[in-house]
């Protein structure tokens, strides 16, 4: 049975790699029981994941005494999830999407993030700050099925 | 509190079996590194990997053992994967690493598909 509630949380969270741990528990928690499959949930938690931990060390180069910002908004169609933050703007959409039979007949390593998140999300939109909103937000979104 | 472990055990047929235990991201991966290294350095490279008892992954780990595949495989070694939970085995699979990785249900099946030295 899905205990369904509109709500909306955020938490803010250090830039350190220490941090990736409670950054899954929340979202966790805010996901159960919305009606996502579990396939779906655990998803969710890692394509959160994988964008904190590519803003950690290729945005923040590892300085915990930056932060994060994170937010959650859950209704009926879809979660939403608002990741923002102060650094240099850096758009995960601008690396190329490895093609992975290339990727493995080189031997590559790193820069698989981005594809986990377009995988498993239905959209992933990154905003630049401007003028009149100083945070970078990339917005996560994926969508309840029926 | 130590959210991950990795342990080497040697084994007989020259290969070493790494157990690993809780959440495998951006944060362990370098213990899993220093830990492969070090098997990696002392003359192994018939690895399996034992993932009973991993409750998480991300691509972080993942890079962990793309780091180590060709420089073993050139030696005639290789990292087999073995006893995935289902979530574990969804990030492999949704970049396609069943293609370069032998991934085997059981540590037992994957030591056993290592022919005598």
């Amino acid at each position: 049975m899905i205990a369904f509630s509109n709500h909306t949380e955020y938490i803010t969270i250090s830039a350190s790699t220490d941090s990736l741990r409670t950054i899954r528990e929340f979202i966790s928690s805010q996901i159960e029981d919305c009606g996502f499959t579990e396939f779906e949930e655990n998803g969710i938690v890692l394509a959160v994941d994988e964008a904190c931990a590519n803003l950690i060390a290729h945005a923040f180069a590892h300085d915990a005494s930056q932060s994060i910002e994170i937010l959650v908004a859950v209704d009926d169609r879809d979660v939403r999830i608002e990741i923002s933050d102060t650094a240099r703007p850096f758009d995960p959409g601008t690396i190329e999407h490895p093609n992975m039979d290339d990727y493995f007949r080189e031997r590559r390593v790193g820069g698989l993030g981005i594809s986990l998140m377009r995988r498993v999300m239905d959209d992933v939109v990154y905003k630049p700050a401007t003028q009149g909103q100083p945070r970078n937000t990339l917005v996560l979104t994926k969508r309840l099925a029926g | 509190m130590n959210h991950f472990s990795a342990l080497v055990r040697q084994e007989p047929n020259d290969i070493c079996i790494i157990d690993l235990s809780g959440y495998l991201d951006a944060h362990t991966a370098s213990d899993l590194e220093k830990i492969f290294l070090t098997a990696y350095d002392g003359g192994c490279r018939r690895f399996v990997v034992n993932f009973t008892d991993l409750d998480y992954i991300s691509s972080a780990g993942l890079g962990v053992f793309m780091v180590f595949i060709e420089a073993v495989k050139r030696e005639n070694g290789d990292i087999k994967m073995a006893a995935m939970k289902p979530k574990v085995f969804t990030v492999f699979d949704l970049l396609g690493f069943p293609v370069l990785f032998n991934i085997h249900t059981s540590v037992e099946d994957a030591v056993n598909a290592y022919p005598a030295p």
